[in-house]
């Protein structure tokens, strides 16, 4: 690094998410770590990761081109085997931190500054390192030894024989201590199943699978109780023990959880407050002025001293005039909150904690180790969409909301149905009657389908999480959806359509029994597609049920049973609209199946029978030159078309989305520069001037 | 300053209310007599009947304690270990399932816990997400103070409170609910503290008010709360996992493990008991920590799984004494200890000492002291707000019914009279009755929220079932006026139905009808059904019958007779709402023949051949049927409510007295580990949940 300012590198890296991580091919050093691992030979081999981070500055744009810095020049490391806890007051920075080092940072934050990976500069993408994020996102009908059997055919190459995986497997549940579950579902809304620590341990076993060296978490004793954030800590201590390099944002540690950490990077306003040896931490509390009161957490002594809301508390207290504290030798109680984090910052400047750790920093930058491949998914294409497929499957066939829910709805309203049009017969009514029933089922029990979609949200969760780990491609997890829900909208479609036909007695024929079950088929998965579409965009619950059920309104509305297609209003009604819809096709395609070749009863015996030709052309303006086929196919190409159209939201949201913010925030950062006619970087602006003169000081060619 | 004689004398320590509290007695009239609360408990024991084959499960053994005015008790105990069923005994809230023996005495006196008498804070802050902290508290008050006291009077409770809770500097911010930001978590649980101090109730009792805090947030509710105790209240509070500062905060300590006593006296001298069992604190650690993990059997399931995942070393090196010995073994030797030690002694004779405290009553004060009338507005005024601020109440179905009006507006555009047209208005009645009023259950979110307000404040008895109703009612037929107004003028003048102003009339009138229908049929479905996605789904399938019954897909006279016909499509609004529909329509016009030439036919031919929909009765009893369905439907949700209420208790004595005699005819019972309780994990109430993204119930 050169000594002068402007040589030091400005990064705006807008940190783009990217890569789809997918690796195939040959082993990478990390699985060669792998296969080291399971033989328990050489755990702290030349595969280990020493991250650094120095003058880490992370500036946030508000809506209205304000720049705020999140982060104020952080500098730390963290080395295999320990375990390093971040810690601070809430909105202290410790996420954006966490996020800065595993490289998930929001494309509206912007970063400077060093990151390091073994000496290297290295973009911790997806998969590089493991991300366990705050809440659990799992498949809630698996067993715990299924999420993680099937986590590791996801990932792990196609030639390590099955039995080698299932050991890996075995041995993640012995290492998280999962046994006692292992064979215990997760649970979801309507199933109970194991509680919220072991999801948590699930959440990490999952991680881990691939034995990354490097391994970030986002508060992961969180919403846990005593008990079971002592066992999720010890586990990851267990991990860093192990060679691995364990970094852990955590809230509110109790005293034993507090014990467990190796090193303790105290962050406050977005600024060091202390980093070192966890267990040294008291001291230099009491060295700087506040010393730990006896019986008392010294991990709640300290956010206690750094957290300005306690300052807010009393101001409060005071003007409620209820201001009768007892007695208090809180040394606390004297100074506020803020005047404290000032001490305690410019003591840990001066402090021989802070010359420790920049030399530390210094000497392992120098280091140059092996670059570590992207932990990302090392199986073939087809293993993962195979398994995916599997999986998903399972998950459908157990979870009752997805399919079985909707099966018994179906079947209920196509009863319904079917008594109502009981035997409907040829008479001059039945006309009209076979009309209104071919739109009710197509219209109203594929709207049934919504039914299914918070099952879909659920889903789309754990699709996020998984990509965002980089388990496996979009591709194979749109084919595998497409695949696994086939065979259950088959059995419904079919259940459901053979009732409503043989009730209603529909036009009789063996063939066009099969066209009016493919027909709702094809109705039925159309309307799926579309709201797995839906799903991906809407990021809420309620939104997703309200746009599928008006898009669906409208589709039919123009389907042509509510008004006759030639009536239908040209330019936008008709033209566009009526043939997007799959109602439109359904309907021209049931008619004809259904009225073709029979005859009706006219008004009075005494006239002359009508037959459904004639119907079908004036009555209800169908194009009878058109097969009924070519109706059907169309419809099925459509859900070709929307799970393309789902493939392609998939995709923008994950690259361009992201670009476009970036973008959006450069531009207002670059504006909001040009009116204040002030060329201020971030780094003189936010750069402490002692931390600077050490930076400067040393004699540093090694970086870069 | 009645009261601070009396806690002084209870041993409520030096609490000296500052003037402004005593206004705020004074003003409420009821310092004269108000006495402190002493809570005793004795032989409390509360069991988990299963009625499989196995033995009840023992939630509390024989737990004896008191509480006394002017201090603050902390329960506390591991997880599943009986707090919140302490509690909810305590308060006389325990769940229907759950069968208590034992006395519970007030005063010396054995009674039950009324509303009003006791304050009970829930985990889950359930408030309307749209008021601000200010409105709040003043509509609260507004319901149960006295309709006698001066507005002057309210707005110092009003204000008091808003200082004591320190809730001054987010007084003015909406509270904020999945779609609008509000004020944070910590504010919300005050302001439910404020909530239930506002009639100065005498006792206090809140579920775990710190779970989901943030340790200055935490502190700054318990402080809040010991401030409440000084005023000479009882507050009782279950806590998990105090930090340092908030653990110093509490007076009394009520240890459980398991449904047992660890232990029970001063918060203090608990380091003294662990020390002198024999399990010193040490020294850097919080002693709420260390007393849960002595106590907490959990551990030891850890220290099992970890022994046997290898990490044996890890655990040898560790200096903590705890680790040899299994937790379970730890609270045996506690709760023996404690059985025979000085603080059980001396509970034991306070508890005689208190229990002869006969003098010592109090008025009773029912849940609201308001009159109905006074509800009634307060309510209205409440709702209305909460429905014009809330986006997702009515003002999307606005904008969603504007733009469907558009759509069939520009569908069927100037109809006309030809042939194809009879079938057009046919259809275009069809949706508009049908379809377009479907839409309504986009309300039915918003509309949980405010059930839940109602169960929180009917369970704390501040109003009756019928003036929520009758108020729901009152707010929301503005709106609904609004929607079918712009709804009917839109279709109406576009489609060119008639050209009569009566007929326009008439069809306003119409799609009111079928929307306050729809919005009724939707409420019941939310008092019958626990869980949103389930009303979503059931609701769409009742109305789908409805709608299937209309005539519209199939004619009246076509459907089937037995089940369809006769009760089902007169007990539907559709079929009524279709038929005014039609013969507001039809009836009077003529549309040209099928063939040209022929003689033109006459809407009454239309309606009576073709829809088969007889012509003996006017539009307007058709009108008049569907409202009467309106009123009907309501009076069935009011119905519903009282039978929720009124059927709860009576099973529950039931289910207690059947438990009784299981219990009776057993000699003993097995001990079963218990089952972690969930409710902790539970962080966020569904409210607060972002954008609702998950079907949990």
């Amino acid at each position: 690094m050169g000594s002068s300012a402007d040589d030091v590198m400005m990064e705006i890296e807008a940190c783009k998410p990217q890569g789809n991580g997918l690796v195939v091919g040959g082993l990478s050093p990390l699985s060669e770590s792998l296969w080291k691992d399971k033989t328990n030979t050489d755990v702290v081999g030349d595969v280990s990761a020493r991250l650094t981070w120095k003058d880490l500055t992370v500036m946030v744009t508000v809506s209205n081109g304000e720049t705020q810095n999140v982060l104020e020049g952080l500098s730390g490391y963290a080395e295999p085997g320990s375990f390093t806890a971040l810690m601070g007051p809430s909105g202290s920075g410790k996420s954006t931190l966490l996020d800065a080092l595993s490289g998930r940072l929001a494309a509206n934050a912007f970063l400077s500054g060093t990151i390091l990976l073994n000496g290297r500069k290295a973009k911790l993408s997806f998969g590089t390192a493991a991300y366990v994020t705050q809440d659990d996102n799992l498949i809630g009908t698996l067993t715990v030894r299924e999420t993680i059997s099937y986590s590791a055919r996801l990932r792990l190459p196609d030639r390590m024989p099955w039995s080698e995986k299932r050991t890996l497997v075995e041995s993640t549940i012995v290492e998280m201590g999962l046994q006692d579950c292992a064979n215990t579902v997760i649970g979801n809304w309507h199933l109970r199943g194991i509680s919220g620590g072991e999801k948590r341990r699930v959440s990490i076993a999952v991680e881990i699978l691939m034995r990354p060296r490097l391994l970030f978490l986002d508060e992961p004793t969180s919403g846990l109780d005593s008990a079971s954030a002592f066992f999720v800590t010890q586990t990851l201590r267990g991990l860093s023990r192990d060679g691995r390099t364990v970094i852990a944002s955590i809230h509110q540690p109790s005293s034993e959880v507090f014990e467990l950490f190796d090193r303790l990077y105290l962050l406050s306003g977005g600024k060091t407050v202390y980093f070192g040896q966890a267990s040294e931490a008291y001291e230099f509390f009491a060295h700087a002025g506040f010393p730990c009161p006896p019986l008392r957490n010294p991990s709640d002594h300290f956010l206690r001293c750094i957290n300005s809301d306690f300052d807010k508390v009393k101001a409060t207290l005071k003007g409620s005039m209820k201001l009768r504290f007892e007695s208090n030798d809180d040394p606390l109680d004297k100074v506020t909150t803020l005047e404290a984090m000032r001490t305690l910052i410019d003591s840990f400047r001066t402090s021989q904690y802070y010359y420790s750790a920049n030399e530390k920093i210094e000497e392992m930058s120098k280091v140059k180790g092996t670059v570590l491949d992207s932990g990302g998914s090392q199986a073939s294409f087809f293993m993962q969409a195979f398994t995916l497929t599997k999986r998903s499957f399972v998950n459908m066939s157990r979870d009752f909301g997805y399919y079985w829910l909707r099966l018994v709805i179906y079947m209920v309203v196509t009863v319904c149905i079917g008594t109502i049009y009981l035997n409907v017969g040829t008479g001059y009514n039945s006309i009209l009657a076979r009309g209104a029933c071919a739109s009710f089922v197509f219209g109203f029990v594929t709207f049934m389908s919504i039914g299914g979609f918070p099952s879909f949200v659920e889903d789309m969760k754990v699709f996020q999480r998984e990509r965002m780990n980089g388990h496996y491609g979009v591709t194979a997890f749109v084919i595998s959806n497409t695949l696994s829900a086939t065979p259950f909208l088959i059995l419904i479609t079919f259940i459901s359509g053979t009732i409503c036909y043989f009730m209603v007695r529909l036009h009789p024929g063996f063939e066009h029994y099969l066209f009016f079950v493919l027909c709702l088929y094809a109705s039925v998965t159309v309307v799926e597609s579309l709201m797995m579409a839906i799903a991906s965009v809407v990021p809420n619950f309620l939104m997703g049920i309200i746009i599928g059920a008006g898009i669906q309104g409208i589709f039919m509305l123009v389907s042509g049973y509510f008004r006759l297609p030639n009536d239908i209003p040209k330019p936008f009604w008709r033209y566009p609209m009526s043939y997007i819809s799959f109602h439109f096709w359904a309907l021209q395609g049931q008619y004809q199946n259904d009225l073709k070749g029979l005859m009706f009863d006219n008004q009075t015996p005494d006239l002359p029978k009508i037959s459904g030709e004639y119907i079908l052309e004036y009555v209800f303006q169908i194009d009878v030159n058109r097969s009924k086929w070519i109706d059907l196919s169309v419809n099925l190409s459509m859900i070709i078309i929307y799970r393309i159209i789902f493939f392609i939201i998939i995709k923008i949201n994950e690259d361009v989305t992201p670009w476009i913010r970036g973008y959006i925030a450069r531009r207002r950062i670059k504006q909001k520069n040009a009116n204040q006619n002030t060329t201020v970087t971030p780094f003189t602006l936010t750069q402490s001037p002692s931390l600077r003169n050490f930076v400067a000081d040393r004699p540093s060619s090694s970086r870069k | 300053m009645e009261i601070e004689v009396a806690s002084g004398g209870g041993g409520g320590g030096g609490a000296s209310s500052s003037s402004s509290g005593g206004d705020i007695e004074k003003g409420l009239g009821r310092s004269n007599g108000g006495a402190g609360a002493y809570l005793v408990w004795e032989d409390l024991t509360a069991l988990l009947p299963n009625f499989g084959h196995g033995p009840p499960k023992k939630l509390l053994h024989g737990l004896n304690g008191y509480a006394e005015p002017g201090r603050i008790m902390a329960v506390m105990g591991p997880s599943g270990s009986g707090k919140s069923t302490l509690l909810d005994s305590l308060a006389g809230r325990l769940s229907n399932n759950v069968v208590m023996s034992g006395n519970i005495l007030l005063n010396g006196k054995k009674r039950r816990l009324d509303y009003g008498v006791v304050a009970y804070v829930t985990q889950e802050d359930v408030l309307l997400g749209t008021l601000t902290v200010r409105e709040t508290l003043t509509y609260s008050a507004y319901l149960r103070l006295p309709t006698t006291m001066s507005r002057e009077e309210v707005k110092g409770i009003i204000e008091g409170t808003i200082i004591e809770m320190g809730l001054q500097d987010c007084a003015d911010r909406q509270i904020g609910n999945w779609q609008l930001r509000g004020i944070s978590g910590g504010e919300k649980k005050r302001l439910s503290i404020a909530l239930e101090i506002l009639i100065r109730p005498r006792i206090m009792f809140l579920d775990e008010p710190t779970s989901g805090l943030d340790s200055a947030a935490a502190f700054f509710v318990i402080q809040a709360i010991k401030n409440v105790a000084r005023d000479g209240r009882t507050v009782i509070s279950s806590v998990h996992q105090p930090s340092s500062e908030v653990f110093a905060l509490f007076d009394d300590l009520y240890l459980l493990s398991g449904g047992e006593t660890v232990y029970f006296g001063e918060a203090k001298m608990a380091i003294k008991f662990f020390a002198e069992a024999g399990f010193p604190c040490p020294s850097r650690r919080n002693p709420s920590d260390h007393f849960l993990r002595c106590v907490n059997s959990d551990f030891d399931i850890v220290t099992a799984t970890l022994k046997g995942s290898q990490r044996l070393r890890e655990m040898q090196r560790a200096p903590d004494p705890l680790m040899n010995l299994a937790a379970a073994d730890i609270k045996s030797v506690l709760v023996e200890k404690y059985k025979n030690s000085e603080y059980a002694r001396k509970a034991r004779s306070r508890i005689r000492e208190i229990s002869s405290i006969q003098g010592l009553d109090f008025v009773t004060i029912k849940g609201s002291q308001a009159r109905w009338w006074k509800q009634l507005s307060t309510l209205t005024r409440r709702s209305f707000l909460n429905m014009s601020r809330d986006v997702g109440y009515y003002w999307s179905r606005i904008v969603i019914y504007i733009v469907v009006a558009l759509c069939v507006g520009t569908l069927f555009y100037d109809v006309g009279t030809s042939y194809t047209a009879i079938l057009a208005r046919g259809a275009c009645g069809g949706f508009v009755t049908g379809f377009m009023t479907f839409m309504s259950i986009g309300g039915f979110p918003s509309f949980i929220e405010e059930m839940k307000v109602f169960y929180r404040e009917r369970r704390n008895g501040y109003y009756g079932v019928a003036v929520f109703i009758l108020s729901n009612f009152l707010s929301s037929f503005p709106f609904l006026v609004a929607v079918s107004v712009a709804t009917g003028t839109i279709t109406y003048y576009m489609v060119k139905f008639r050209t009569e102003f009566s007929h326009y009339i008439f069809f306003c009138l119409n799609i009111f009808g079928s929307i306050a229908m729809v919005e009724s049929v939707m409420m019941i479905v939310a008092a019958l059904v626990p869980n949103f996605l389930m009303g979503i789904i059931a609701g769409a399938g009742v109305l789908g019958i409805m709608m299937m019954t209309a005539g519209f897909f199939r004619l009246l006279d076509d459907l089937p007779k037995i089940f369809w016909r006769y009760p089902i499509s007169l007990i539907g609004y559709g079929a009524w709402a279709l038929q005014g529909a039609y013969k507001n329509d039809m009836l009077g016009i003529v549309f040209d023949p099928l063939v040209p030439g022929d003689p033109k036919l006459t809407g009454e031919h239309v309606i009576k051949v073709l829809f088969k929909i007889p012509l003996d009765h006017s539009k307007w009893w058709d009108l008049f049927a569907v409202y009467a369905l309106i009123v009907c439907y309501r009076f069935l949700f009011f119905i519903i409510l009282k039978l929720k209420e009124r059927a709860a208790p009576i099973f529950h004595s039931l289910y207690a007295k059947r438990t009784m005699h299981h219990i009776k005819k057993r000699s003993s019972f097995k001990r079963k580990p218990s089952i972690t309780s969930k409710r902790h994990y539970n962080l966020h109430p569904l409210s607060s949940q972002e954008g609702l993204n998950s079907p949990i119930p």
